[in-house]
């Protein structure tokens, strides 16, 4: 009997449970290879990017929780930017695993740039998890006011 | 993803409403002989903008951006949100000396095993 939303939510729970045991029957690369669905899901574009523009520039920013610098590679290419990087994320030495929600994952994401940029002059950062790189546009993009002259 | 709101304490309609988005943070558990470990990614928010309850053997996290950008995005593929997540907290954890450090924005709790709960080898005499 239903007596509450603790309940509600263990049925849920149960549900979701279900279903993926059915996920794992039905799926042949799931029954053939547990850790090829694992590489499958990561190959979902990692990270998520965001893009904003102000007037001078691009602004990108993606999280990237678990990531030091030296695991991230940024550089911009004809009108792409392109993020390569890895997160490795090895078990700690010793440990059991009970609970693995965060997926290791190599990547490379190529963005198309919406003007020119000026590439010399593209930063990047990374605090806490989220990498921000800021790409000035180039010259020729930048807004312009045209002057009206009386005739 | 769930709405996180802070009720107001007389009731009353709050002046300044105030709520915030929140997802469940992707988490991993770990154990070895002396601890259990969490590692929660909480990307975008910086040590104080954590906040980690202990209560009636429970363990609440509440992650606060502090890096939100409403502004319109050219592309926007995810959406910034504070990060929230209960665990229950198992027998035989020293809930006193629970501990916790973020790093590259990801959080890391440390819940040591009280000395009773511990392995022991008993020594046969």
């Amino acid at each position: 009997m239903l007596t509450g939303w603790k309940d509600f939510d263990d049925t849920l729970r149960t549900l979701d449970r279900l279903q993926r045991r059915f996920d794992v029957v039905f799926d042949p690369l799931e029954r053939l290879a547990p850790a090829a669905r694992v590489v499958r899901r990561a190959r979902a574009a990692w990270p998520a990017t965001n893009v904003f523009e102000t007037k001078e520039s691009f602004v990108v920013r993606a999280d990237v929780p678990g990531l030091a610098d030296r695991d991230v590679s940024v550089s911009v290419e004809e009108d792409a930017l392109i993020i390569r990087g890895e997160r490795k994320l090895p078990v700690p030495d010793g440990y059991r695993v009970h609970l693995r929600e965060r997926a290791p994952v190599a990547f490379t994401r190529k963005l198309p740039l919406p003007a020119r940029v000026d590439a010399d002059a593209v930063s990047a950062s990374l605090k806490d998890g989220v990498l921000t790189i800021t790409l000035p546009k180039a010259r020729e993009a930048l807004p312009r006011q045209i002057a009206v002259k009386v005739g | 993803m769930n709405e996180v709101s802070t009720p107001h304490a007389n009731g009353t309609a709050p002046a300044k409403a105030y709520h915030r988005r929140a997802a469940a943070p992707s988490v991993d558990v770990f154990e070895n002989a002396d601890e259990l470990l969490i590692i929660a990614d909480v990307p975008g928010v910086p040590n104080d903008g954590i906040d980690l309850q202990v209560q009636d053997g429970t363990l609440t996290l509440t992650a606060r951006r502090l890096d939100l950008n409403e502004s319109p995005a050219l592309v926007r593929e995810y959406d910034e949100t504070d990060f929230v997540a209960t665990f229950r907290i198992p027998a035989g954890i020293d809930t006193t000396a629970i501990a916790a450090e973020t790093k590259n924005g990801t959080l890391l709790v440390r819940l040591p095993k009280a000395a009773a709960a511990k392995a022991r080898k008993i020594v046969v005499k």
